[in-house]
């Protein structure tokens, strides 16, 4: 619960004042953000270029949200830690499965490739 | 409340707790925490899919409507951005503001969640794609209906706080209560965030 203290840096108030202009001015940079990204998929360039771009401009909204919208700027930065472990957590886990099913053996045969290869004798296809 | 008690409340610090963190605060960012796995793991299964469709899988550039799924994007951005001045106001003790603000989120999260159905009943009967005709159909449904179920409960969240603050129990000092719903309703947006680029953008390239 909020608590009556005195605020923990000076001139917070007037940054309290303030936020309602940069919450404004951060949902209008997030939708031109959103914007671009629309604009970008249809642009010719190389598709690299394009993940990257996409990639990027995904990470600086999800940045400005967390660290505006959300207050971790202002707030203890326990709470950041704390978001970010399940984060990378996350993003790790999200990392080593690309990795694991991105490799040429991950991948699943089609019937005829899989009835090419010869089998032992004692194992048959179910059709 | 006066402008006066805004300035003795100090709304990111709590003396009272060891980590110096209300402790509201502290649960949902846990939560968030756990929450991020939850969505890594759905976002994950569907890019493993994606990586190598089967035959026959259907192809999403002829089943999404970019058009439909921006306006969705930007309608979410836009309720951040009205929670945001939700959670502001009620902090500076305008419970009026606040209401309006919630009243704002609550329209445009209703109208995100009529885009989510509308572009649900647009795939199943007009593109044939379903929850259990394909991988993609699977995938698909699975997370985007898991990020919809966490919109819905989002609304209902703002509509019971809208309505609680006519008991006049919601003022400045509870100004947590309202943060704490509004770190969720954020955290539904950072997830569309992401949803929408690695699911319907990435498919363009």
């Amino acid at each position: 619960m909020s608590q009556a203290t005195a605020p923990a840096h000076p001139g917070e108030h007037h940054a309290e004042e303030s936020k309602f202009w940069v919450y404004v001015q951060i949902a209008m940079l997030l939708a031109v953000i959103t914007g671009v990204e629309i604009v970008a998929i249809g642009l010719p360039f190389s598709k690299w270029l394009l993940v990257t771009s996409l990639v990027i401009l995904s990470v600086v909204k999800f940045l400005f949200v967390i660290f505006y919208f959300m207050h971790l700027r202002w707030d203890k930065l326990f709470c950041t830690i704390l978001f970010f472990i399940g984060l990378v957590l996350a993003g790790g886990t999200a990392w080593a499965l690309m990795l694991l099913f991105g490799v040429e053996d991950s991948k699943p045969l089609t019937y005829e490739e899989a009835a090419s290869i010869a089998a032992p004798a004692d194992v048959r296809f179910i059709t | 409340m006066s402008s006066h008690a805004t300035a003795t409340l100090d709304h990111h610090n709590d003396p009272t707790t060891s980590t110096g963190i209300p402790n509201k605060k502290l649960l949902m960012w846990a939560f968030l925490a756990s929450d991020c796995m939850f969505f890594g793991t759905l976002i994950s299964t569907h890019m493993i899919y994606r990586l190598h469709p089967p035959p026959g899988n259907p192809d999403p550039r002829a089943v999404f409507d970019i058009p439909l799924t921006s306006f969705s994007t930007f309608i979410l951005l836009m309720s951040s951005l009205m929670m945001a001045l939700a959670v502001n106001a009620i902090q500076k003790g305008n419970v009026r503001s606040m209401r309006f603000s919630l009243l704002t989120t609550i329209f445009f999260g209703l109208i995100f969640l009529g885009c989510q159905v509308y572009e649900f009943s647009h795939f199943v009967h007009d593109k044939g794609l379903t929850i259990s005709n394909s991988i993609l159909g699977s995938t698909f449904y699975t997370l985007t209906g898991t990020h919809g179920l966490h919109v819905l409960i989002g609304v209902i969240w703002l509509t019971a706080m809208y309505f609680y603050s006519f008991t006049g129990r919601v003022t400045e000092k509870q100004a947590i209560d309202v943060e704490s719903m509004g770190l969720y309703w954020h955290f539904v947006d950072i997830v569309w965030i992401v949803i929408f680029t690695v699911v319907y953008l990435l498919e363009y390239l």
